[in-house]
Parts: C-alpha cells; structure tokens; sequence
C-alpha cells in the first residue's frame, strides 16, 4: 500500500476537454482498484483546465508546448513535486496514474502531430499517439529531479486509446502498485 | 463516439473524506453512485507551504468551473479555503459535513440543476 497520485480527470471527469467525459464524475475502473487495494488516493491538478479553459479543442502536444504553458506546468508540478516529497520523506510507496494520449497527463503514451493547427479539421483516425510523457508529466519529472526524487512507477487510464480493454488497463493499474 | 457524460457537478472534499480513516465516510463511493465529480482538498496536516498552493490550484480550476455554470458543494471544510477562494472571487459553496453517506446523497439529490447543464441541453432531473 502506498500512495496514488492521480490525474485530475480521474476523479472529476467535469475537467475533460469536450466530448471527452466516459462518465459523469468519478472514473470508477481506476479509483476501485486503489480503493480495494488500500491506496491513499492524491489528486493532481488539471493543468489544461485552468491554462486553456473548459471549451478548448482537442489538442496535440506541439499545440500545447509554449513556452507560457511550461512555466504553467511547472508551477503546478512543484506544487505536486512538494506533496510527493512529504510522502516519500515518510517512507511511502508511491505510483502516478495519468491519461494515456494526453497531451498533458500521458505517461507512456502522448499525443503528436507537428502538423496539425490551424482550422480545427483533420481526419478520423489520424495516428497521433506516440510514445513518451505528455508535457505535465514531463515537468513533474524535472521538479522530482530538482528535489533529488526518483520518478514513482506509473500506470495509465487507456481509454482514449485504440483498442482500449479495461481488463488490461486494471492489469497495468495493479502491476504498477504491486511494483 | 459516446456523448459526453459530464454532470456539471463537482464537490470539493476534505481530505477526510476522499481518503476516510477507518470508519469514517467515504464521500468519493457516494460521489460515484450520484454522479458527481470530486476535488480533493489537501490533508490539514499538510504545512502551509505545501498545501497553500494546492489550494490556489484549487480554486483557479474551480474558478473556470464557476464560470461556466458547474454546480459545487464543499463536503468538510479546509483552513485557507475560504481565502483561497476569495482570492478569485468566488464565494464559499455550500457546505455540509456529513455523518452518513444518506445524509451526503441527500444534500447532493436536493442540489438544483447546474445552469452549465441547462447551457448544454443535458440537465438531468
């Protein structure tokens, strides 16, 4: 048992980018599982909420990558980066659960397309996930480096991804708690 | 793709409440069932140094949710909330600390519908 730092959205679906909500509050197939494994559950900040509102575009990284919206992350991330730090100074486990192909939250799988902007159009199925972090996680890894902090293990809500199967996202939820 | 299933509900909560001491009430498990979103409040023994951005976090995000028209209600309460909240201009929400979870589903079904809901032609109830 430890400690699960958990993307915003997790808890509070009402901070999806539009249409991106799968229910009306709480993710259940991610929160259940650290309930019924007895994890202390800590909720990150949304960094895309507050920076570009509740009526933004979907979006990939190289859209959300300025300079202005870094400094924003960073803020947010040593805010995160000082609560982990309480943590581990006790002597906690502890994981980081994202969004896979976030843009933002990611982390394994974010989202890229150099070429996309403009008139918000482009076709379905355009393959704009990639691996890495997106830009939030990015950042909290360099506010844990600063502090002398390893990066926690982390697992990732899938749904956003092909080929999504919660029986899998469970699994690799319960791989990374167990370490 | 499914429609988007957002409530336009959110309950800031206590620590205490997302993460109960034995016992004690799980409102993050009656959130669920109700269909509302959580905030989580930070742990009161979090120093001020640690939870004072937590909470400016809090209510810059809550502040976007205000002007939106998303309903919120405080469950417990967390010293520096009420600053950290006035700092944005957005008053306190109403609160309730409860001491069953019929009691928290009461609070939460006697809510009236959030005017983003009604914006967004999905109000339920």
């Amino acid at each position: 048992m430890g400690v699960a730092f958990v993307a915003h959205c997790l808890l509070n679906q009402n901070s999806k980018v539009g249409d991106g909500a799968h229910c009306a509050g709480v993710y259940s197939p991610v929160i259940d599982v650290l309930r019924e494994k007895g994890w202390r559950i800590e909720q990150m900040p949304c960094p895309e909420l507050a920076f570009t509102g509740l009526n933004r575009f979907w979006a990939v990284k190289e859209q959300l990558d300025t300079a202005a919206y870094r400094r924003h992350c960073e803020r947010l991330a040593e805010a995160v980066a000082a609560v982990i730090s309480v943590r581990v100074t006790k002597g906690e486990d502890v994981v980081l659960v994202g969004v896979e192909g976030s843009p933002s939250m990611g982390v394994t799988v974010t989202s890229s397309d150099p070429l996309r902007g403009g008139r918000p159009e482009w076709p379905d199925g355009t393959a704009e996930h990639v691996s890495g972090e997106g830009i939030f996680v990015e950042e909290i890894h360099k506010a844990l480096a600063k502090r002398g902090i390893g990066f926690p293990r982390v697992a990732g809500e899938t749904h956003a991804l092909a080929g999504h199967d919660e029986a899998a996202q469970r699994a690799g939820l319960e791989s990374a708690l167990e370490g | 793709m499914k429609p988007d299933q957002r409530s336009f509900r959110i309950m800031l909560a206590a620590d205490r409440y997302v993460n109960p001491p034995p016992g004690g009430l799980d409102a993050v498990a009656v959130a669920e069932q109700t269909g509302w979103g959580v905030m989580q409040l930070p742990a009161d023994d979090y120093p001020p140094e640690v939870a004072g951005p937590l909470l400016a976090e809090v209510a810059e995000q809550l502040e976007e949710f205000s002007r939106h028209g998303y309903a919120f209600v405080l469950v417990g309460e967390r010293a520096g909330l009420p600053e950290a909240l006035a700092n944005v201009g957005v008053p306190l929400p109403d609160q309730i600390s409860p001491g069953t979870p019929r009691q928290l589903a009461d609070f939460l079904d006697g809510r009236p519908a959030p005017r983003a809901a009604w914006d967004a032609g999905s109000a339920a109830d």
